[in-house]
């Protein structure tokens, strides 16, 4: 079981580039799930209570069933809905539409931890409702969604190595391919193993970051 | 004159490079009842916590009934940490009452004050219950044996602390600023408790900023400020002709307050 | 699509269902010896857990399945894949339980220990009488959240061959072409043992006597 470089070497244009699929789904897929579920989260808060049960019910399916079911539903029996897409499409789409389940329940704990005390303040001292959503909600709730946040980003980098299921030329699809072809499966998924933790740590890391530097204003939680 | 039941000679406290008590001198008289008041930060609580141990002073030493508690002088008139097994045994003369009750969750009343004598003593199950029961009555709270914590209020809640540390029979008990989490209208129950329990003759040590009760039940009041005991004596001297400027001023912040208590 | 295709998927449960069960119980076990380590005061101790836990949660659970599933052989270990399918499933949840484990024993509010100390207790009674009743409670939310995880990630063991729901339907979905049915009552199937799952936990932790507040 020996890594030979050169190997490595010959089929770095390949893995750079599943890399960067794998990247770029991942950054889409959350920044669509992030707005996506902003959206969702403040309908659900601000849009009665008929709105909210209705929200909860897509919301509670996909937290509660398997990615790759989802992406099977999807992939497989879109065609017979009138629905053809292609992996990466279908992908993105399902990324997109997983995290923002997800990131609609973060945003929705962050409202409500927010001291209605600090809401009321505001209130007196006449600031207007999208003054204080603006003014007062916001910032204290990007300091509480962030480590959860973080925390889901990671998890759903790792969900996207599911996609290689239904062929999307990502990292785990481009690295199991070069490890067929060069009878080295096991060095292949070590070293792709290797390289799903270097992202995490590096981002696992930025957001430890991103949260002392957001800390400085830190509030005293009740 | 009697021993001291709790002898602390030049004790010194420090956390890091703060010292937080400075040259403590203090004798706990046995079967009375010694306050330790001051402002918040003064270090009272810290020589409580000293007092159970549950601190390890810097220097100095404390002595329970003529026991060195922790540390002891060597033949070489050098500090030196006692055996586990010999601090437990000095310990158990002393029991401590939290501000926050710090009963354990998972337990009922009952559980929780029987646990130390079917955990550590072994004492049999029924005859532990029996004997918890005993002390839950004493505190008022026979109905309420088998309520959780959660159930019950900061002021149940704090006797059942009181009765948990009374059926391991101590010979002092420590209280940690007792009243201090609960609602006003709650802090009676508890003073009124440890009232009976003062006039039963229990050797007991106060922290607390219930000056009434340190006026009324106390038989010497120490002041402390910045971590050092300024002044030891008779509730009478302390309160009513205060000498010592600090004191004064300290007391005219609480006789602002509740100067009703006093007379 | 007949009842026969769903009584197939129902059948299927079972592998899903019991080998999560088992990932869960024996990743329950192993993460108990996890956090001791990761509690102790030595950094050299702690090193190699640390090492272990960031690595089984910095990489997709695919990508362990598939590691674990060629290793094994590899190391002249020829074991049913349903057994290296256990192995991925129980240490990747090893390493979720044992953090939640640890950030149990760590809130255990130090008043009750000091509590429990002048009461007498040695350190091994305040860690049996005490630390473990608080922390398992403590952490009792987060360990259902982990088997409700667990019971969605045992889909992907459907890539070492073990025909649990996700595989039959995909297996009955490419003979029948009825994909969306298929998958549908596959989801259906997850969902009801999801949220049985969920509700199972909240009413157990309700029946849970005191939580710390």
């Amino acid at each position: 079981m020996i890594f030979d470089p050169n190997v490595i070497l010959k089929h770095l244009p390949e893995i750079i580039q599943g890399t960067g699929v794998t990247l770029a789904l991942w950054i889409a897929g959350m920044a669509f799930g992030i707005a996506l579920g902003f959206l969702v989260a403040t309908t659900r808060r601000y849009g009665g209570k008929a709105t909210n049960v209705v929200l909860a019910i897509p919301v509670e399916i996909l937290r509660g069933t398997p990615f790759l079911v989802q992406i099977f539903l999807v992939y497989y029996g879109g065609p017979f809905a009138g629905l053809s897409l292609g992996p990466i499409p279908c992908g993105l789409i399902c990324l997109t539409v997983y995290s923002a389940a997800y990131y609609s329940e973060v945003f929705r704990a962050g409202f409500a931890a927010v001291p209605h005390g600090h809401v009321e303040a505001a209130e007196c001292l006449g600031l207007s409702r999208v003054q204080i959503i603006r003014r007062i909600l916001l910032p204290e709730m990007a300091l509480i969604v962030l480590p959860p946040s973080v925390n889901l980003a990671v998890i759903l980098l790792k969900e996207s190595a599911v996609l290689s299921i239904i062929t999307v030329p990502e990292l785990t699809t481009t690295i199991s391919a070069i490890g067929s072809q060069e009878y080295a499966f096991l060095e292949a998924i070590f070293l792709l193993a290797v390289i799903y933790w270097a992202i995490v740590e590096a981002s696992a890391k930025l957001g430890r970051i991103a949260e002392a530097r957001l800390s400085t204003f830190r509030f005293s939680a009740p | 004159m009697t021993l001291p039941a709790i002898n602390v000679k030049k004790l010194v406290k420090r956390f890091g490079t703060a010292t937080v008590l400075q040259d403590i001198d203090l004798e706990v008289p046995e079967g009375k009842v010694s306050c330790l008041i001051g402002p918040s930060g003064s270090g009272k609580s810290t020589l409580l916590r000293c007092m159970a141990f549950l601190e390890e002073s810097s220097e100095g030493m404390i002595t329970v009934n003529g026991e060195a508690l922790g540390f002891f002088e060597n033949a070489r008139g050098e500090r030196e940490r006692l055996p586990a097994a010999q601090i437990r045994a000095v310990r158990s003369q002393i029991g401590m009452v939290f501000q926050q009750f710090n009963l354990w969750p998972h337990m009922t009343a009952l559980g929780n004050v029987s646990e130390a004598l079917k955990t550590v003593h072994k004492v049999p199950k029924t005859e532990a219950e029996d004997r918890a029961m005993a002390q839950l009555k004493k505190v008022g709270l026979e109905n309420r044996a088998n309520h959780y914590p959660s159930q019950l209020s900061g002021g149940q809640q704090q006797r059942v602390a009181i009765a948990r540390a009374l059926t391991l029979s101590p010979k002092i008990m420590l209280f940690d600023e007792p009243t201090s989490a609960l609602d006003p209208e709650l802090t009676g129950e508890v003073l009124n408790v440890m009232r009976d329990l003062a006039a039963e003759g229990m050797t007991m040590v106060v922290v607390s900023h219930e000056i009434g009760f340190a006026a009324t039940v106390g038989n010497q009041i120490s002041f402390l400020d910045q971590g050092r005991l300024l002044f030891t004596g008779a509730p009478a001297d302390v309160f009513a002709k205060p000498r010592h400027p600090r004191l004064e001023q300290f007391l005219d912040t609480y006789l602002d307050r509740g100067a009703s208590m006093l007379v | 699509m007949s009842f026969k295709l769903f009584f197939l998927l129902l059948k299927a449960a079972g592998w899903t269902l019991s080998i999560s069960l088992v990932s869960i119980l024996l990743g329950f076990a192993l993460a108990i010896g996890l956090s001791a380590v990761l509690l102790s005061s030595k950094r050299l101790y702690r090193a190699p857990a640390e090492l272990f836990i960031s690595f089984f949660r910095g990489v997709p659970l695919l990508v362990q399945l598939l590691f674990i599933y060629n290793l094994l052989p590899f190391i002249g270990l020829n074991v049913p894949s349903v057994v290296a399918a256990i192995i991925g499933l129980t240490l990747c949840t090893a390493a979720y339980q044992a953090e939640n484990l640890r950030g149990g024993f760590e809130s255990v509010p130090r008043g009750l220990i000091e509590a429990a100390d002048m009461a007498g207790f040695s350190v091994r009674q305040i860690f049996l009488r005490i630390k473990v009743p608080i922390a398992m409670r403590l952490t009792f939310p987060a360990l259902v959240n982990e088997a409700i995880m667990i019971l969605k990630s045992s889909s992907l063991v459907s890539v070492v061959g073990i025909v649990e729901v996700t595989k039959m339907a995909q297996d009955l979905a490419s003979s029948t072409y009825l994909p969306i049915e298929l998958f549908s009552s596959a989801a259906l199937i997850y969902l009801v043992i999801c949220w049985s799952i969920a509700l199972i936990g909240r009413y157990t932790e309700r029946a849970l006597p005191g939580g710390v507040k």
